[in-house]
C-alpha cells in the first residue's frame, strides 16, 4: 500500500498551505479538515491524485 | 510625540504566541488577566494586554510591545507607531511571529491526530523563509 505523506508549508506571513501524497478520493479533505480544524491551514488544493478515484468510479458507472 | 497603534492578527492561543516569541529571542511577560500597556511619555493602551515584551528587550525601541485580546478572543499586536515606522517591529516582523505561532499549532494538530512528524524543513523564497512540516499517516 502506498505511504501517505502530508506536507504543511507555512510562509513568512503566518499563512499555509497543505500538500498531499498517496491520497485519493475524500481522504483529501479529511486530512485537510484535520488541519484546518485548528486553523492551521489556510489555504488547500486538490491534486490529480485525487480525481483519479472519482475518475475510476465514473468510468465504472458508464460500463455498468 | 509617539502613540500606540493596533496591528491586526489571527492569533487566538497564548501558547503557541508566547512559544512564538520565546523563540525569536524574546521573554515576554504573561498576565492572564490583563494589563495596563504604558509606552513613551505615559501614554497607555485603552485595553489591557495580556503578553507583554520589555522595552529593553527591543532594540532602538521607544515602547514596550503588546499583545491584547479583542472583544472576539483574538489577540492584537499594540505597537508605538514611531516603533513600527523606524525600527523592525512592522508588519514583517508581526509576519514572523504569525509564521512561528502557525508552526506549533499546526505540530499540535498533527499530534491530536496521529499524524507521525517526518522532519522539518526551511525553505528560501523570493517571498522570504517558508517553513515545510512534513507527516505521515500511521
Amino acid at each position: 500500500m502506498q505511504e501517505k505523506f502530508i506536507t504543511v508549508e507555512i510562509d513568512e506571513n503566518g499563512n499555509s498551505s497543505i500538500d498531499l501524497e498517496g491520497f485519493q478520493g475524500q481522504g483529501c479533505g479529511d486530512v485537510a479538515k484535520d488541519f484546518r480544524g485548528g486553523d492551521s491551514v489556510t489555504q488547500s488544493s486538490k491534486k490529480r491524485e485525487f480525481y483519479a478515484q472519482a475518475t475510476a468510479v465514473k468510468q465504472s458507472l458508464q460500463q455498468t | 510625540m509617539s502613540q500606540y497603534e493596533e496591528l491586526t492578527t489571527t492569533m487566538t492561543d497564548q501558547q503557541y504566541l508566547v512559544e512564538a516569541l520565546a523563540e525569536m529571542g524574546y521573554k515576554p511577560e504573561v498576565q492572564t488577566e490583563g494589563t495596563v500597556l504604558r509606552g513613551y511619555g505615559g501614554v497607555s493602551w485603552n485595553r489591557p494586554v495580556q503578553v507583554t515584551i520589555s522595552k529593553d528587550q527591543l532594540r532602538g525601541a521607544l515602547a514596550p510591545v503588546g499583545f491584547g485580546r479583542d472583544e472576539t478572543g483574538v489577540f492584537q499586536a499594540i505597537i508605538d507607531d514611531l516603533d513600527r515606522k523606524y525600527t523592525d517591529l512592522n508588519e514583517s516582523w508581526l509576519g514572523r511571529i504569525a509564521q512561528g505561532y502557525k508552526e506549533r499549532q499546526t505540530m499540535a494538530v498533527a499530534k491530536t491526530k496521529g499524524y507521525v512528524f517526518r522532519g522539518r524543513e526551511v525553505v528560501q523564497t523570493p517571498q522570504g523563509p517558508k517553513v515545510q512540516l512534513r507527516f505521515a499517516v500511521r
